[in-house]
């Protein structure tokens, strides 16, 4: 039997109590993940601390011009909320292509930010897999790994990141504050998740003591010229099989600045800043967007099931960028 | 496969909150799932489960105004909020009748449900409520992506959502008053269900529904091996440790372990022997308190695996694979065939001949209510409560497993959220009945959506090669098709599907000349059984692929070419039979003909322009025995009329969601002259109810509706003897007495008068009726099924050639129904077929052991089901019940050729592998050097 203790935290230093040197606590906000993955038998902690009645549960205007949103925030209160619309439209919509209304009800920025990979061999407890159980093998490799990933995979685990939000907070250089008992930290969004490589049960460089308490998106939005496009097997409530967010600046129709991520290819949201750069001083049309899909798939390596990824990323990164460049308001 | 985490873990503490209004405290671990809480510990069972998972939505409920699901929010995250449930939605307003003569009251909202038949099994109503209430609260009058949006996350696997749309965006109406027709205009009348409240209130009880407090817990462990050799452990020792055990019961529990649908086919076990044949095979079951049964993992049971190969279906196609059972040894389950003419002479002598290879997967049933029941002893009998669509067979299969004879096994069906086929196979009750059996108390099982998905029976995938030739006169000379169908591990319904093809193979078109055989193989994958079609679904998208492209080698446009070639009256079919009547393709075609050439000129003038965008726009037909093949299956009816005049349909037909409780009345009613608000039914037990059969193979209306016709003129008649009046003599019920008026004046008669029966009946009247057919001959030839279904289909898609993903815009479905009963559940029957076909061409493919849960298996949602337009055509048939016939398999045989057909419209390209997934249709694309390369 796996038993667990279960406790509300009243307050962040609360919550850093119940969390400091217990290595097998979590914590709980919307649950929508953890819980199913508890009934699955694929996380077994010990420890319960339930945050939601943290005060983390605003959006707030910077200093530098910005949004900071709680980690207590419901994707769909993100979503919703007239200045992240207005002014992140290209997060706002990836919001909304993920889950369901109720999910997005009861999920948390936070908890959004944390949720863990859908590949079926994770939740399959029959099979190997490194990310569940280190050492075991990987079941996807050589399995049946349509849905999995093309880039930063390693021989230990081609799993995928789920989110769809992460995949725009990721094109907006958003940053994740951290609060744990050695203080407060600032984690860029591009260090926050990790590329499986020989420690694939490691998701995310936060610290086991640590906890999510906001996400700070930077005072450019890019609400002219952004998209978020989503390619999946059915119109709604579906993951990404691939998703791009895409993002410019543009002047005299040449690109003054790029933004452009992925989901669905990779252990976490693939941003490139490389092909970024080549968008940069290039006119905004279809050849510029070319060059730079091209250059995100250098290193793309496909599995067997999953090999058509590869040109189905380059193709939606052409149509994210053109979407992006055509879009005037949000 | 494994414990859940719901009653263990956290100690208890006590949460308070608001449920619908009141305070409540409850003293459970703060992390169960509300869900179970609500259902478990405080009696509210509207709040249905649907896959423990947030992925259904069936669980909905709000949380101070919100949607959630209930499943996924720990109880101790609702402390000090509100909670409502479906039970606490209609709170006020006046009281109409509820289930049993309850007093229900009904939201504008709900009662909006009931008008436009938006519930059809009603097991997503509930979520479908919730999530609806909450839109409508922030929004009263939303648009229809608002709508669709809003309650996107709420699966329904009967309605196609247009009905949920409609309903949600007409709760603005006025008013929860129903139609109540007159008597003798039942039929045809827009009547709302009979059994329509209680699914909008919670009341309705399902499988999972209303066990009993002291019933013990059941699980079954099951193989996580497609083919293994396996060696018990200790498990003396299991029991020691673990002392909330009731019973670990294994093979040598079951007295007959052998089942099976057909008496040659009975070669499922009820628990493994020492050998697993597909993955989700039970080889245990273990018994014993809830606690113990939730805590115990498969890695706490003693088994040692031997994995072995498992047989796939191209190994099995090969032959010379392993042997799966012992009495087929080249794994040929059955071999189908129809044979008429000299198919091959036609091919050398044609003007145009076209090829075409089919390749399906499986298909998952996908109902939201995940099979449960309980049951317990009763003396030297075995009761069983549980959803099931085959309540009379499920008797006699429990029978024959107990080693018990039929009187000493009940079967109470409840109300079944959803079946589509995958509930004609037992699923809880054998291990129920033998459980129960043996402890003397009463015992439950729910299925968890894994579980549901690994042990039921699927859709057959297929590999078809069929060939068809046409005159230069444009008429079909010639078919000729050869289907292999992966039926599993196991018999189940296999045969059904082996037999039935062939006789469809040709479409529905007069074919002189024909050849189709069919075999089906084991493998050690799930056991293919029935589901929607019985393998049709499969073949027409063959016959309609061959169909367009004889149209282009002839240049014929595709709706013209198949309306020359529609079967007709008086034309022989495939098997030699000569339909008299009710033979309506070419009406159904000739229906679609307008808006057809308007959508294709619109979707080719669109393509002009160029874009990555293409519009088409394809057709599908179909046709569809009704009722067994070339087996009897009789139904009957009783009707009952009490000392106050209330009148009694005992039921045994199961209504699936499909409508039979309504369609019953309806027919019963008019039959005997009586309004269907005198009525009352008595369904879901089998020591109560007359045989109707199982609901399968479109059967209900047109067999069952027959028995209900003739039950109520058997009444009719001895009413009128008794009152000595004529034919034509108009009946009225009034206080206990039925009058009756014709030429010769007004005669009444006192019902109180008469000696009621055992069953409290004063008069009563059994109606019986079995289809006509013959036996095949080893051609295939008779009469296999007494009428057919017709229909055409057209959709509108917008494929995006760079992205390979399709749309599906718009169908209009034209089916000859012979005549609908009521028009409002045979539109949501073509409505919730047309999901499932465009589930079938698009998205839905069962991978055993990787898409066992409803986000990896992906069904269709509210954004994918088009706008749907019903067009009915009523070529009466004279055998059937007011000239009814079935709809139930026919709404989805033609969608997904139509679906197809509009994406090589669209591209030119044709794509035979369902599903038509994105990487599929640009792999596709790729190959023919089609489209639009970035």
């Amino acid at each position: 039997m796996r038993a667990f203790s279960y406790s509300r935290a009243e307050s962040v230093a609360d919550a850093l109590k119940g969390v400091v040197g217990h290595g097998e606590t979590k914590v709980v906000a919307g649950g929508t993940n953890l819980l199913d993955l508890m009934k699955a038998d694929v996380m077994r902690p010990t420890r319960l601390v339930d945050i939601t009645r943290l005060p983390l549960n605003r959006i707030e205007e910077t200093a530098e011009g910005g949004l900071r949103l709680g980690a207590l925030v419901t994707n769909a209160d993100t979503a919703h909320d007239e200045r992240v619309r207005s002014r992140y439209p290209m997060l706002s919509r990836a919001i909304l292509a993920g889950a369901s209304a109720q999910l997005r009800n009861m999920a948390t920025n936070g908890g959004n930010l944390l949720q863990r990979t859908r590949c079926y061999y994770f939740y399959d407890t029959g099979t190997p897999c490194n990310k569940r159980e280190p050492g075991s093998g990987c079941g996807a490799i050589g399995g049946v790994n349509r849905i999995h990933a093309i880039l930063g995979a390693s021989e230990h685990c081609i799993a995928t990141h789920p989110s769809d939000m992460c995949v725009a907070l990721a094109a907006l250089a958003a940053e994740i504050r951290v609060t744990g008992p050695r203080g407060e930290r600032t984690i860029p969004f591009e260090a926050f998740h990790r590329l499986p490589g020989d420690a694939p049960q490691i998701d995310t460089n936060l610290a086991p003591d640590e906890i999510v308490t906001a996400i700070d998106l930077p005072a450019r939005g890019f609400a002219a010229h952004s998209t978020y496009l989503k390619v999946r097997d059915r119109q709604s409530y579906a993951f990404a099989l691939v998703s791009v967010a895409a993002a410019l600046e543009i002047e005299d129709g040449k690109v003054t600045a790029a933004r452009l991520a992925l989901g669905g290819v990779a252990h976490k949201p693939w941003r490139d800043q490389a092909a970024e750069e080549a968008l940069v001083g290039r006119p905004a049309d279809a050849g510029s967007f070319a060059v730079a899909a091209e250059a995100v798939l250098r290193d793309a390596r496909g599995f067997g099931h999953n090999d058509f990824k590869i040109d189905l990323a380059r193709r939606a990164i052409l149509r994210a960028l053109q979407d992006a460049a055509a879009s005037e308001t949000p | 496969m494994t414990g859940t985490i719901d009653r263990v873990g956290a100690a208890a503490a006590e949460t308070s909150f608001l449920l619908n209004g009141r305070p409540v405290t409850i003293r459970v671990p703060p992390i169960r799932r509300l869900s179970e809480a609500l259902r478990e510990d405080l009696g509210l069972t509207g709040t249905k489960v649907g896959c423990n998972a947030g992925d259904c939505g069936a669980c909905t409920v709000r949380i101070d105004g919100r949607q959630v699901c209930a499943c996924l929010t720990p109880v101790g995250q609702v402390a000090g909020r509100h909670v409502q449930t479906v039970e606490g939605l209609a709170v006020e307003g006046p009281a109409i009748g509820g289930r049993g003569g309850h007093e229900a009251r009904l939201t504008r909202l709900q009662a909006s449900f009931h008008r436009h038949g938006a519930a059809q099994c009603g097991v997503c109503t509930p979520g479908m409520l919730m999530a609806a209430t909450d839109l409508l609260e922030r929004n009263p009058a939303p648009t229809r992506g608002e709508v669709e949006d809003a309650l996107g996350g709420v699966l329904c696997r009967c309605t196609g959502y247009r009905k949920i749309v409609d309903a949600v965006m007409g709760a603005a109406e006025d008013g929860i008053a129903f139609l109540v027709p007159q008597a003798g205009a039942a039929v045809g009348a827009r009547v709302a269900k009979t059994d329509g409240i209680a699914k909008l209130t919670g009341e309705e009880r399902y499988g999972a529904d209303a066990m009993p407090a002291d019933a013990l817990w059941l699980r079954a462990v099951r193989s996580p091996h497609a083919r293994a050799r396996f060696r018990l452990g200790d498990l003396a020792a299991l029991r020691r440790a673990w002392p909330g055990l009731a019973a670990v019961l294994t093979a040598a529990d079951v007295p007959v372990n052998r089942y099976g649908i057909y008496p040659t086919g009975k070669d499922q076990p009820a628990l493994a022997d020492g050998e697993v044949r597909y993955r989700g095979e039970a080889v245990l079951a273990l018994v014993g308190d809830a606690d113990t049964i939730e805590s115990l993992t498969d890695a706490d049971i003693p088994i040692e695996w031997e994995p072995l190969a498992p047989v796939t279906f191209e190994a099995a196609r090969a032959g010379g694979a392993p042997v799966l059972h012992a009495d087929l040894p080249d794994n040929v389950l059955v071999r189908g065939r129809v044979v008429k003419g000299a198919v091959d002479d036609t091919f050398a002598a044609a003007a145009a001949a076209s090829v075409v290879e089919v390749e399906t997967a499986f298909v998952e049933h996908a109902y939201i209510e995940p099979e449960a029941g309980w049951a317990r002893r009763v003396g030297d009998r075995i009761e069983i409560v549980a959803c099931t669509q085959t309540p009379y067979m499920d008797r006699d299969e429990i029978a024959h497993v107990m080693g018990l004879s039929r009187e000493q096994v009940r079967i109470v069906p409840t109300a079944v959220g959803g079946g589509f086929g995958g509930k004609l196979d037992l699923s809880v009750q054998p291990l129920l009945a033998v459980a129960a059996w043996r402890l003397g108390r009463p015992v439950r099982w729910t299925y968890s959506r894994p579980e549901s998905m690994a042990a039921s029976t699927k859709r057959h995938p297929a590999r078809i090669m069929a060939r068809a030739c046409a005159g230069s006169d444009g008429r079909l000379l010639g078919y000729d098709f050869a289907g292999d169908f992966n039926t599993g591990a196991y018999a189940s319904w296999g045969p059904t599907v082996a037999n039935r093809v062939p006789v469809h193979a040709t479409g529905p078109y007069h074919v002189p000349h024909v050849r189709a055989l069919t075999r089906a193989l084991h493998t050690n994958d799930p056991p293919a059984g029935a589901f929607r079609g019985f393998g049709v679904p499969q073949a027409a998208i063959a016959h309609e692929a061959l169909m367009d492209d004889l149209a282009a080698k002839l240049g014929m446009d595709p709706l013209e070419f198949r309306h020359l070639n529609a079967l007709r009256a008086g034309e022989p079919t495939a098997t030699g039979q000569v339909l008299e009547a009710s033979c309506g393709l070419a009406a159904c075609i000739a229906a679609l003909r307008e808006p057809w050439r308007a959508a294709r000129a619109a979707a080719e003038a669109a393509n002009r322009a160029g874009g990555a965008v293409r519009r088409g726009v394809g057709i599908g037909c179909m046709w569809y025995g009704i009722g067994n093949t070339s087996l009897s299956n009789p139904s009957s009816m009783r009707v009952g009329l009490r000392p106050d005049g209330r009148i009694v349909l005992y039921n045994g037909a199961v209504d699936i969601g499909q409508g039979s409780n309504t369609i019953m009345v309806q027919i019963c009613a008019d039959a005997l002259g009586l309004p269907m608000d005198a009525f009352d039914l008595v369904t879901g037990d089998t020591d109560l109810t007359e045989d109707a059969g199982k609901t399968s193979a479109s059967r209900q209306t047109f067999v069952s509706g027959n028995a209900a016709e003739r039950a109520g003129r058997g009444l009719r008649a001895e009413l009128l003897r008794r009152l000595n009046v004529g034919e034509d003599a108009a009946l009225r019920l009034e206080a206990g007495c039925v009058h009756a008026r014709d030429a010769g004046g007004e005669r009444t008669l006192r019902l109180a008068d008469l000696e009621p029966d055992a069953r409290g009946d004063v008069l009563s009247a059994v109606g019986t009726f079995d289809p006509p057919t013959t036996a095949l001959d080893e051609d295939g030839q008779g009469v296999p099924y007494a009428t057919y279904g017709f229909a055409a289909q057209m959709a509108e898609i917008a494929v995006d050639l760079e992205l390979g993903t399709v749309k599906v815009t718009r169908i209009v479905a034209a089916h000859d129904v012979g005549r609908a009963v009521n028009p409002i559940q045979v539109e949501g029957q073509i409505q919730g077929g047309i999901a499932q076909g465009l589930g079938l061409a698009l998205m839905e493919e069962y991978v055993p052991g990787r898409t066992e849960n409803l986000h990896d298996y992906l069904i269709p949602t509210f954004g994918d089901v088009p706008e749907i337009e019903c067009i009915l055509v009523e070529d009466r048939e004279p055998l059937g019940p007011f000239g009814a016939k079935g709809i139930g398999e026919p709404a989805l045989v033609p969608t997904a050729p139509a679906i197809l057909n509009a994406l090589h419209h669209a591209t030119g390209v044709r794509i035979t592998r369902a599903p038509a997934t994105p990487d599929r249709v640009l792999a596709a694309l790729r190959a023919a050097g089609v489209g639009v390369t970035p």
